[in-house]
């Protein structure tokens, strides 16, 4: 559906990954940080939520 | 030296090289086996522990030989459909040259080999789903056919060089989400619509009440083993190309490499995809298998960065999907349908939706594609679920599928002759 191959031919291929050498590497670098930070919020909000219930 | 002895020296090296690097690999696949023991018995109460462990142990070892006998003919023969190519499955015949010792084939052992415990972690991923219920005998001829024949079956069309679906539908599943991991998932749907669930599981008003195993971290840590043999399971899925470049299961040229960067790439989204959706421990560990199983099919091309955010996303879908298969009155203990289904559904479209403009690597092989992934995904769900439930309902209907709701309450582990935890029982 979308065309991410960096190559056309295989003879001599080098990076081979889905839109290496594009922009489109770049975008999905910059979502996986977003997507790493979200887990450490979701963290954050439990820690909150335990800490205002049983915490001093 | 001459240039002959030195082609010779050549030749052996690779030879030897490859049959250590696959011997490996088949001893990394066992930990698949010993996480799937754990894991199944950790979920199981302690009434029904053993039994669970029992059953899983005798899946593993019922499928070596049935795959010896003629699992592995099946997987050179059937490529083309279900009418036999003789020829081809000579090689896999138990009584032919290549199937035992053999000086002049370093070759044929290691990939039997490999191929096995491929079989056999389709039987576990079966196994989990049914526990405290089953019975023993039943679930020993469903492993056999879903380890040495169906998967056997889906490993020819969707794996072979030459498999139907490979060179009709450009088919892309390096890593088998749809080989082996939607084909056991929907081979245990089929059955678990037969067995029913466990009881209690179910109240009156259709409510589900959350049965807990007696051990999460016993589950957590057989997960974790999982994945840690799935190392050894992914490095089977490439070709050794000795003196040339490694190749994935079609001949396209890879590296190991690559899939090094993808597999951590898609523990770590799984897991944090799991976390960030349930922040629960026991979809945290599965979540490493979601993404394991959501990258598999294009380990050899995705941008690790994308393989991260394709697995964070199979890390939310599997326990949605489990929740939503609750709600249909399928009790799936471990959530393997779930796990090993939808992901590895969602793998297989995933490939279709991001890889598409790839250039084939043989003449006359259509290229990736979203059209071609999706039917390869409904061939994999039909091929897996039909003889999963029809079996199950040809059992059930003899009246040997499911344990009495006496033995369950007693526990499963009144079949088997010893106990688990001998000093939790009464004097």
């Amino acid at each position: 559906m979308l065309n991410s191959s960096p190559i056309i031919f295989w003879d001599g291929a080098a990076a081979i990954f889905t839109w290496a050498g594009s922009g489109g590497a770049v975008l999905w670098f910059w979502v996986m940080v977003i997507l790493c930070i979200l887990p450490a919020l979701s963290a954050l909000r439990a820690e909150r939520a335990a800490e205002k219930e049983y915490g001093g | 030296m001459t240039p002959a002895e030195i082609e010779a020296a050549l030749q052996w090296t690779t030879n030897v090289n490859l049959e250590i690097y696959y011997f490996w690999t088949v001893a990394v696949m066992v930990l698949i086996h010993v996480g799937f023991l754990m894991y199944e018995m950790g979920a199981s109460r302690v009434k029904h522990s053993l039994a669970s462990g029992t059953k899983n142990i005798l899946a593993f070892a019922i499928v070596i030989p049935t795959f010896y006998m003629f699992g592995w003919w099946i997987y050179l023969a059937m490529y083309n459909g279900f009418i036999p190519d003789f020829e081809a499955g000579a090689g896999g015949v138990p009584w032919g040259d290549a199937m035992g010792p053999n000086l002049q084939d370093n070759a044929t052992g290691v990939f039997w080999g490999a191929f096995t415990l491929f079989a056999c972690t389709t039987a576990s991923i079966m196994s989990g789903s049914v526990i405290e219920r089953i019975r023993l005998a039943a679930f020993i001829v469903l492993a056999v056919v879903l380890g040495s024949v169906v998967w056997n079956l889906s490993a020819a069309w969707g794996w072979h060089p030459d498999g139907w679906m490979v060179t009709k539908l450009g088919y892309h599943d390096v890593g088998a989400s749809g080989v082996v991991h939607m084909i056991a998932a929907f081979f245990a749907l089929g059955i678990l619509i037969n067995l029913g669930p466990r009881l209690g599981k179910y109240n009156k008003d259709g409510s589900a009440n959350r049965i807990q195993g007696h051990s999460l971290p016993m589950t957590m840590a057989g997960l974790l083993l999982i994945v840690t043999g799935f190392f050894g399971f992914f490095a089977a899925c490439l070709l050794y190309g000795g003196t040339a470049q490694w190749t994935n299961i079609y001949g396209g040229a890879t590296t190991l490499s690559a899939f090094c960067f993808n597999i951590l790439m898609g523990i770590a989204g799984g897991i944090l995809g799991g976390y960030f959706k349930t922040r629960d421990p026991f979809w945290m560990m599965s979540g490493a298998l979601c993404g394991l199983i959501s990258i598999a099919a294009g380990m050899d091309l995705w941008d690790p960065s994308l393989a991260f955010v394709v697995a964070f996303a199979g890390g939310i879908i599997g326990p949605i999907a489990a929740n939503w298969l609750e709600k249909l009155k399928i009790d799936d203990a471990v959530g393997a349908v779930s796990v090993h289904g939808v992901c590895g559904m969602w793998g297989l479209i995933a490939v279709g939706l991001f890889m598409g403009g790839y250039p084939t690597h043989a003449d006359g092989v259509p290229p990736i594609s979203l059209g071609g992934q999706f039917l390869g995904m409904i061939v994999m769900a039909l091929l897996g679920f039909i003889p999963g439930y029809v079996l199950s309902l040809i059992f059930k209907v003899c009246g040997v599928l499911r344990s009495s709701d006496g033995v369950q309450t007693a526990g499963m582990d009144v079949e088997i002759v010893n106990d688990a935890y001998p000093e939790q029982l009464k004097s």
